[in-house]
Formats: C-alpha cells, structure tokens, sequence
C-alpha cells in the first residue's frame, strides 16, 4: 500500500506539523500574555481613561436668588443666556479650534485665547466658557458648524438681569467669577473656578444666601462629544429671595431727579424708625448687566480708569467735610449738656473773635442776637462758633458717636469708610506733638477742619434726631426666603440710645424745620413740601480753600478742563414730617457750589413717597438748575477765608 | 454531491463545532456594538452578519462534499477563473475607500481576493502534492512562488496590500511543509531584512509607513494615527478581569474606538467580557488550529495535508495578527479577524475553507 520512502515521508511530515503546532501554542501564550497586561496590570489606568472618554460632568448653574423691592415688585432676577465653551480634551488641536471659532464668531483670538490661557491648570476635560451671553448669531454659527469646532459645546445659563441702565447699580452692585484668591476663603469654600459669586454690593454682602447651589449632569457622550444619554442630575438649588427695603419709585425718582439735574453724587432715604433705606444711590454708577454678561477687559479698564470712578459708591466710601450739616449735632450737643438752653441768644456781628483770631460768618452784616432756633434757620456761624468755644472737642465727639457720625453706620453693603470726628486722645496719638488746639473746635463746630463723614453717615445722624436718639444701622434688607416663605430679617439691637430732651428735640426740629419753610431759610424753600413739614439743613463742602479756588479753576480752564471740579459740594440733610417722622437722610450734590441746590431732589424724593403714601399719582420732576455756563461765581459775594466761612 | 452516509462519523464534528461557536461570539459582539440606544436595536451590520453565517455554512457543506481531490485536480481552472475575475475587479470592480476590491454580482457584492486564498492553497497542494515533486529544488520553489505572485500581485493593485499578504502563508505552508530547506527559508528571510530600507522607502506608501511607526510610538500623534491604537489599548485594558458586561461596553459602542465591529471586534469582547471572554475565545481559535493541523495528520495523502496546512497557515497567520494588533502587539493593519469580525465575503470563504479542511479529515479512510 505504502510507496517506497512514504515512510520516512510521513515521519518528516508529522515532525513538521508538531513545530508548527508548537509554534502557534507558543504565539497564543504570548498573545495571551499581552491581553493579561492590558487587561489585569494596567487595568486601573486604563478604566480610568474609557471613563474620561464618555463619561462628562456638566455644571448646571444655579440660578441666583431674586431681589424684590419692598412692595413685592421684582427688582433683580435671571434670564437664559447662552455661552459658549471648550472642552481641551476633545480638542485635537486647540489653537487651531480657537482660530475657527473666533472666525465663526467675530470674537478676537486674543481673547479667546486669554481665557484658555488662565484656565489652563483646569482639568482638560472641563469646559472653560470662552465667550459668554453669546448672541443668537454666535449660537447658530457654532452649532452650524460643529463639525469644524470639535470639543466645541453651547450651554445654556442663568445670568444676572439688573433694571435698564445702571439703576440702583451700587445698591445691587454686581456678580463676577470668583477669583483664584477668593476661593481659599471659608466663604466660597467648595466652589469650582468659573462660579459665579457678588463680588459688590448687596450682591456680595448677601452673597451666601443669593448664590444658590449649582448643580451637575452626568451624561454619556459619543466620540463627536454628542450626548447619548444622562445618568443621573443633580439639580441646582435656586438662591434665596430677598426682599429688600428699596422702595422702587422713590429709587427711580431719586436717580431721576439727579440726571434732570446733571449732578453726580450721592443719596439716601432711611426709615428713622427701623434704619431701613427707602432709596440709595451713589452717581455716577455703572451698568451692573455689564458684569453679568463677563464684563469685557475694554469695559474694566474704562470704568477703572474714569476719573469720576464710578464703581466706587461715594454714599459709604466718599469723605467729606460735613459743613453746616454738622450744626445739627452741635446744637444737640449744646442743649443736652446745658451749654445753652433753647432761649439763650447769641450775638452775631458778622464775625467773632476767637483765641486770638477772627472767625467770619457768612453774612457780612451779622444775624445779630438769635436764639438756637434762628441759628439753626439761618445757618449762622458765629452762633456755633460760640458753642465750639463753651464744648471741648471730645464733648462734640461724643455727641457725634451717639447720633452716627463717627465711625462706620454698619450699613449692610461692603467696604464702608469710617467717618471721622476728631477728639484729643485721637491727637494725641495722631500727631507729633500729641496736641488738639481749642481753636480747632470752633472751626470744627460749623463741619470744617478735621471733620471727614461719609454721607450714609449724615443720613444715620438725621435718623438719629427724627427719632429722638436711637442710634440705628441702615439696613437694606427686609425678609429673605429660606425656602419656607419670607421670613422677616429681625431689627437688629440699637446702636446707642439716648432720650433727648424733647423740649430740646423741639428747638432743633423747629430751627430745621424753619430752615426750609422760611424766607429766612437756607433752604430758601427749595425743599419744602405744603403741609408736609419737611425738616432740613443745607450745608456745603469745599473742595478746596477759598483763597485757592480762583487760582485752581484758571489753571483747569487753561489746561482745557472743566474748572466745576473745584466747585464745593452741597449737601441737604432732612427729615420729613417735623413732627414723627417718617424719612430722614442726605442728598449729596458733587460740585452743585450751594447746598440749596441738593434740596429739590431730596423735595421730589419725598413728594414721591408721600403721594404712593396717600395713593395719589407720582410727581413729575422739573430741574431748577440752571445749565452752569459760568461755573465761577463772583468770589467776593461769597464768605470765607481765614479760618474757615463756607456754611450756609 | 450527496455525501455518503458512512462517512459521516468521521466528519470532525468537534471541529464544526468550535468554528460555530466563534461565528456566533462574533455576531452577538456585533450586535452589543452596534446597539442603538435611540432605535432599542442592533445596527444592520448585526443582521446581515447574521444572514451570511447559515450562507457560510452551507457552503462549508458543500466543501466538506466534494471529494478534495476532485478540487485539487481541477485547481489550474479554478486559478484561472480566480485570476479572471481578479482582472475583472481591477476593471469593472466598485470602489469603496480607494479601493476596488468588490464585484457586484448583482444578488450581493462578491470581494474575489477573499477566495484567493482558497484556490492558491488548491493550486499549490496539487502542485507540491501530487506526485513526487517537492520544494526542494529551487526551480520548483520559483514556480511555486510564481504561482503566489499572480494574484498577490493583482489584489495588491486594488489595493489591498493587506490582503495580498496573507496569501504569503498560503505559499509558506505548504513549501514548508513539502519539505522548503531551511537554508532557503533563513535566506528569504535575510534577504528581506537586507531589503527592507528599500521597500520601506519604494515599496511602502506614506499612510503605511506611517502605519509602523505610529505603532512604534502611538502618543506621537495621539489624535491622528496613533488614535485607533491608544483607544484599542484603552478598550482591552477597560475590560478588566470580568468585563463590563453584555452591552455595558462604552468604547466601541460610542465610537471611541473606531473600526470596533470589524478589525477590532475582539477588543470589543475584551471589554465587556475581560480577560475571561478573551481567554475563551484565545482557547477556541487555539483549538480550531490544533485540531486542523491534527487533519493533515491524519491526512491519506500529501495533496490533502499540503491542503489543509496552506488554509492553516493562512488562518493562523490572519488570527494571530489581528489579536496581536488588538494586544497592540502589532501595527494596525485593515486585517480582520476570521470569523468574528464582521464582513460576509471574509466569512464565506473562511467557512469554504474550513468545508476543505473538514472533507480532508473526513475523507482520510478513501480511496
């Protein structure tokens, strides 16, 4: 059967076939090796990478809470804005990418490329949102040509929406990004890069109850970045509303008095009961959207730049010499520590001599004799500086402290400047020769020389008086909903309470009170509304001596400027009724020359509150002011010099 | 064609077997990678993989019929026909990816290059087999390899190198086997280590240079060509031990790792069923080898061992290189792995060739 050799050929064969037998185990163990690498070994890195690839957390931004005046109307809230962002990750070549989406765009590759840049150290697989409020356009480029702009995603967010054109701006003030310091803050522990936090404002002081808690998907996505399929939502948790003691009308007459008028400067409108403010603002301001929407770089270095800085809220943080404003706590000083009763006449000759040297009044002629309610009518300044001359200057300083001039109000809104009255222990550490000289207390008596308050704080002491002596902090905010209803923020603890005499209250209310109802008045009536008995004081404060001011507002002129930034600053303290009040505060006009000028806008303010008071339709504001085509007045009609005349 | 009853019982059904239970681990990966979430339905590619195999099947009947001899001794006309309808598809073929490798045969596109194979091996095991010749002298190793050249050549101008070079097994088997001195063998091996500065610079076109040395360093171009191999990597390495599980997948489904349903089918299984599922599968194609070689064994004659260790070597060849590709062992190649990876013409042909292999075995008792 078999062939010769078929033997042996057969033999050969079978040797053959178990080499390749052999060789194959051989390969399937090595293959087998490989796979237990992959697979046991790296197993950990590996699973690790397949979970990147598909698996995202997407942050769902938690919408901030709503602010609500205190009548219920909705004053800040939220809407839908879109932003756009890029994923590193799913980005082969970045750069290439930010080319294409700034063509698609319109937004500059500088740009672009700047917040990729600052976020670099961020995971690569988070989104870093590189153009925020994207417009409808931008949206439906980017999604037209998603194949073009891998790791390219739209996202939808919440985002801030303020009332048109900056009102109320410094009382909202505005939300930004947390910053990389702010986040190793107890505050903001817990918070990823790219939250959204108030970074002024009532924004910021109330920043953990408005901020809410964002929230997260996690989704399944395909290699295009396409998601397939959500796991699990985190839903974020609305911030809280707060109803704030804002009145709205009041707020919008008190901006609007002040842009008829062209002033810049600051306000406020306090319940003397309860502290809370009625309205508040501090002008110039900004446009608190601009925040909102990621304010662009040009828009940051202009507002920081501006010269006027209106990010800065003069109301808490702006200083000035109060001026006459400051009678008012003389005189209460004067009457509770008996250095006068409310008949004692002071004789006024148009100027007075004191520690060796001649203080003028503004009135060249003299008020002759006047009791302190005339004095107060009048705004006379001998009469004070005689009561500077019986005090000492810590007397005044502590009646100052007790009526809110000395030190912060504690108003709920970030970064309040103390105001500053002077005393002896402070010149003695203050000054080299550790000394206070008593003819710096009769300047100080009529709110000149070392006498630096902030207007919030002027508001607080005309609180103060309105209510008979209890010293209480400003506050903005009514009732916050902690998601069981609005739950009323209790009133704080006063300050300081003092009962004032009443006969003595009397004598100062009725000294304001005439002051802006008579001819006499400073107010010259400018301020007075019939049959409301508003209560007040104008004051002014200068910018600069008098001697110097001429010489100044020539080398402003020449130079091209506006010489009116050497114009003094005026001021209206009040509070309305005489009797039980019910506002109190100061209007503040920068470079408005005369304190008279600040009382129409207080007048319309309270016009307004007292018509939506009694239900009758809201006032319209006519401007008195004349356009200044001439800033400077005659500087002889004006009193002044030596050791300080401004006042009236 | 009626096979005869009592050749029956030595048919390998063991054999038959395992080559089924690959086919159908391939099909069910193919339906979990395909899966649409959205439909709540496997892809189409999962039903016309399913629809080829009992087509495959049935034409691996029809194989294991046949006497193999009555193959073999017509294997000069059915080279012919082949090489014919190679020229055709260089002709009149459709190109799909800058390819022209298929031929619309009007039912359903037929890829010829898939059945080179099968009559090469014929082709040769007739020529080495029968008779006394051998490979020993060098004239018959050149007509041999003259033989291998015609339609290597061929499908290489589709082109479909990869294809082109897994007849080369075909050839090296059976020369092997028909006694090839090793002297020949450690030559052409030399000589291509000699020569491989020239073909990698004349004989390789960029995209496959760039084949092998993104294989040498895949994080060179991680987005590029490096991609389909780190994320073969991560597909395996994902699986773990046990596998995430029937349709838990997340690589090949998402389309993170391309290709997943077809070259890399079995990176796929390593992910949802880990090492365990690989394992298995790595035993089965190990056995399918083992007990194919073990029919040229017991083969009555040289022309059907020639034949069967020509198939072998071409299906080991192919298996090991798409598992050492998706071990990442290997470059990435378009190779797909025999009878899991998707592909109808591919399981046809290798099911045709298993249908030889079979009739080898069952036949060695004949005469």
């Amino acid at each position: 059967m078999l062939t010769p050799g078929a033997y042996e050929d057969r033999q050969s064969l079978h040797l053959r076939l178990l080499v390749m037998q052999s060789v194959v185990v051989g390969l399937f163990f090595v293959l087998a090796s490989a796979f237990w690498v992959l697979q046991v070994v790296q197993y950990a890195e590996l699973s690790d990478r397949s979970e990147r690839n598909h698996l995202r957390t997407i942050p769902l931004r938690a919408p901030r809470g709503v602010l609500f005046d205190r009548n219920g109307e909705v004053l800040v809230q939220n809407r839908r804005s879109f932003r756009i962002a890029i994923v590193r990750e799913q980005t082969p070549d970045v750069a290439g990418t930010i080319q294409q989406l700034s063509r698609v765009t319109g937004v500059s590759i500088a740009e672009i490329a700047g917040v990729v840049e600052r976020r670099r150290t961020d995971p690569i697989f988070r989104p870093i949102p590189v153009i925020e409020h994207a417009t409808d356009e931008q949206v439906a480029a980017v999604i037209a040509q998603k194949l073009e702009l891998p790791g390219v995603m739209v996202e939808q967010v919440p985002m801030r929406a303020y009332p048109d054109g900056g009102l109320a701006a410094h009382v909202f003030g505005y939300v930004g990004e947390v910053q990389p310091g702010q986040l190793q803050r107890a505050e903001f522990s817990g918070l990823q890069p790219g939250a959204i936090v108030g970074q002024s404002g009532l924004e910021q002081t109330y920043n953990s109850s408005l901020m809410g808690t964002d929230g997260n998907r996690f989704v399944v996505i395909d290699s295009r970045g396409r998601e397939i399929e959500e796991l699990e939502r985190e839903n974020p948790v609305d911030g809280r509303r707060v109803q704030l003691t804002i009145d709205i009308d009041m707020q919008r007459a008190l901006e609007e008095a002040f842009a008829a008028d062209g002033f810049d400067g600051a306000a406020a409108f306090l319940d003397p009961a309860t502290g809370e403010v009625l309205a508040l603002t501090s002008l110039p301001a900004y446009d608190p959207n601009n925040f909102a929407a990621g304010i662009s770089s040009a828009t940051w270095s202009a507002l920081n730049a501006d010269p006027l800085r209106p990010l800065g809220n003069r109301l808490i943080r702006g200083l000035y010499s109060p001026g006459s404003t400051f009678k008012i706590v003389m005189a209460i000083a004067a009457l509770e520590e008996g250095v006068i009763t409310p008949e004692t006449e002071i004789s006024c000759r148009g100027s007075a001599v004191f520690y060796g040297r001649s203080f003028k009044c503004w009135k060249a002629g003299g008020h002759g004799r006047m009791t302190l309610r005339h004095a107060l009518e009048q705004s006379c300044n001998v009469f004070f500086y005689t009561l500077g001359e019986r005090m000492s200057v810590d007397v005044i300083n502590k009646w100052a402290g007790r009526l809110g001039l000395v030190g912060m109000t504690g108003i709920d809104l970030p970064q309040e400047k103390a105001s500053f009255i002077p005393s002896t222990e402070w010149a003695l550490t203050a000054r080299s020769d550790g000394r206070w000289y008593p003819g710096e207390t009769v300047s100080v008596a009529i709110g000149q020389g070392a006498v630096s308050v902030t207007p919030i704080g002027l508001a607080t002491m005309m609180a103060t008086v309105a209510n008979g002596g209890t010293l209480r902090s400003p506050r903005l905010v009514k009732a916050i909903d902690h998601g069981q209803g609005w739950e009323v923020v209790p009133l704080p603890a006063p300050r300081s309470h003092v009962v004032i005499d009443p006969e003595h209250l009397a004598a100062v209310r009725d000294g304001l009170w005439m002051a802006v109802n008579t001819p006499q008045g400073t107010g010259t009536t400018r301020g007075r509304i019939i049959g409301k008995d508003v209560s007040g004081k104008t004051g002014t404060s200068q910018v600069i001596s008098n001697d110097g001011k001429a010489a100044a507002q020539a080398s402003e002129r020449a130079a091209g400027r506006d010489p009116r930034i050497y114009e003094d600053h005026g001021w209206f303290v009040f509070f309305a009724p005489r009797d039980n009040p019910e506002v109190a505060g100061v209007v503040f006009t920068e470079h408005s020359e005369h304190g008279y000028l600040s009382a129409p806008i207080a007048k319309y303010v309270l016009e307004t509150y007292f018509a939506k008071k009694e239900g009758r339709p809201l006032p319209k504001y006519k401007s008195a002011v004349v356009p200044a085509a001439s800033a400077v007045p005659a500087g002889g009609a004006r009193a002044g010099g030596g050791g300080g005349g401004g006042g009236q | 064609m009626i096979v005869e009853r009592r050749l029956l019982p030595h048919l390998d059904w063991s054999l038959i077997a395992a080559v089924l239970l690959l086919t159908l681990i391939g099909l069910l990966t193919i339906y979990s990678v395909t899966w649409n979430i959205q439909a709540g339905q496997p892809g189409a590619e999962f039903w016309r993989q399913a629809a080829f195999i009992p087509v495959g099947f049935f034409v691996l009947a029809i194989c294991v019929a046949v006497d193999y001899r009555a193959l073999t001794q017509r294997s000069p006309a059915i080279f012919a026909v082949l090489l014919l309808a190679l020229v055709a598809v260089l002709l009149f073929g459709t190109v799909v990816k800058g390819s022209r490798r298929w031929i619309d045969l009007g039912i359903a596109p037929l890829q010829p290059s898939e059945f080179a194979r099968l009559a090469l091996a014929l082709v040769l095991a007739m020529l080495y087999g029968d008779g006394r010749r051998s490979a020993r002298s060098l004239g018959e190793l050149v007509f041999g390899a003259g033989l291998l050249a015609l339609p290597a050549f061929l499908i290489y101008r589709q082109p479909d190198l990869g294809t082109a070079v897994t007849l080369v097994p075909v050839f090296a088997g059976i020369a092997y086997m028909a006694g090839l001195r090793l002297r020949w063998l450690v030559g052409a091996l030399l000589m291509t280590a000699l020569l491989s500065p020239v073909i990698w610079t004349y004989g390789l076109k960029d995209y496959q240079q760039g084949r092998v040395l993104t294989f040498l360093d895949p994080y060179k171009d991680p987005q590029g060509d490096g991609y389909q191999q780190i994320q073969a990597r991560v597909t395996v390495g994902s699986g773990g031990l046990v596998g995430k599980g029937f349709r838990q997948g997340t690589q090949g489904a998402y389309r993170f790792l391309p290709e997943a349903h077809n070259d890399f089918v079995l990176a796929v299984l390593a992910e949802e069923q880990g090492f365990a599922g690989v394992i298995i599968v790595l035993g089965l194609y190990l056995f399918v080898i083992w007990r194919s070689l073990e029919a040229a064994r017991l083969a009555k004659d040289r022309v059907g061992a020639f034949l069967v260790v020509g198939l072998v070597s071409w299906f080991t060849f192919q298996v090991v290189y798409n598992i050492s590709m998706q071990a990442g062992l290997a470059p990435v190649k378009g190779l797909t792995l025999p009878l899991m990876s998707y592909g109808g013409s591919s399981l046809v042909a290798t099911l045709a060739g298993f249908g030889l292999i079979l009739n080898v075995r069952m036949r060695r008792f004949t005469n």
